[in-house]
């Protein structure tokens, strides 16, 4: 194989496609350690494991000294691993190594199949009726509910002993294998949303999206549009899992979450350039 | 300056990786029991220098 052809080979949805497998299967694996007896003794807990616990623990942390309840030290760490990809490529995070994000997107995928789309073409609008795109007089106020879910849960911290969105957490109900009702409340909400629109809860609720969204516009690992070389075609728009509009002229939106299907999608070369610097 | 595609997922898996082992560096790192930990080494180190700066 030469150069050239190794070179289309490669696949960015692929390689995206087997890190959220393995990133599933890590955090499936902690669930199974999270419902085995003893688990605090090797280590900690479940929520210890979750970046968005280092933010719930942090305000209690630097106040008083004291993680909250099921978190520990670790989340920090996590917490900066998350920080640092945010860092240098914005949501990249959500995009790549979310757990939740990952299932969001098989779901979407299931669905479309299930839905009558054999097989997707890329650039070509799915002929299944779901996932669905919300009206904008919806999705636009909408988008704003998980800064709301995220101050909630900072002010929250302070007030409580255990995490405050680990009761009803998405990545608990999914994952974590130790239901409450709350939890199988969430799960089913999560999944019906999921189902209706692509990337539900990112789009929606996430608070961990809403404090990594700002990132987007320094990070200097980016996508740039080249005017020159884009005929406007559409295709970026179709494939953009967040419905972001106008994706060439959007590409520092808070919103994106640095999958790169519209890198992937582009049939133009030259259009979008990924680039490091600003 | 422009960046091959093909590196995108190894610069983020190592950037992730990078950041969590300095967290975990710093004092951040699994400890045992849940919750209701005291201040991480780093915290320490800092109310140290804080104390001797006073």
């Amino acid at each position: 194989m030469n150069a050239a052809a190794r070179e289309k080979s490669f696949s960015l949805t692929k390689s995206r496609r087997t890190i959220q497998w393995l990133v599933v299967l890590g955090t499936l694996i902690i669930g199974v350690r999270h419902i085995m007896p003893g688990e605090a003794s090797r280590g900690g807990s479940f929520d210890s494991f979750c970046a968005f616990g280092g933010i719930e623990t942090l305000l209690p942390y630097l106040s008083n000294g004291h993680t909250l309840k099921s978190t520990n030290l670790l989340n920090f760490s996590v917490l900066l691993g998350t920080l640092g990809v945010a860092l240098v490529a914005g949501r990249a995070f959500c995009g790549w190594l979310c757990p939740l994000g990952a299932v969001q997107d098989f779901i979407t995928g299931w669905t479309r199949k299930i839905g009558g789309e054999a097989r997707h073409i890329r650039g070509k609008k799915s002929k299944s009726l779901l996932p669905l795109r919300l009206p904008a007089s919806i999705d636009h106020p909408l988008r704003y509910a998980k800064y709301l879910v995220l101050g909630v849960v900072l002010f929250v911290s302070l007030l409580t002993v255990f995490p405050p969105l680990c009761a009803f957490c998405p990545v608990r109900a999914v994952f974590g294998l130790k239901m409450t009702n709350l939890l199988w409340l969430a799960l089913i909400v999560f999944l019906a949303g999921s189902i209706l629109v692509e990337r539900f809860w990112c789009k929606y609720f996430c608070p961990l999206g809403a404090t990594l969204a700002i990132f987007n516009k320094i990070s200097p690992v980016r996508l740039v549009s080249d005017n020159n070389h884009c005929n406007n075609c559409g295709r970026c728009d179709i494939e953009c899992s967040m419905d972001i509009e106008d994706v060439p002229s959007s590409l520092d939106h808070p919103e994106c979450v640095r999958c790169m299907e519209c890198l992937e999608t582009c049939a133009r070369d030259g259009s979008l350039v990924l680039k490091v610097g600003r | 300056m422009k960046i091959n595609p093909r590196y995108y997922p190894a610069i983020i898996i190592a950037v992730y990786v990078v950041f969590l082992l300095l967290g975990i560096l710093l004092g951040f790192g699994p400890e045992r029991g849940g919750g209701d930990h005291g201040r991480g080494a780093l915290m320490q180190l800092a109310c140290l220098t804080l104390e001797s700066l006073a």
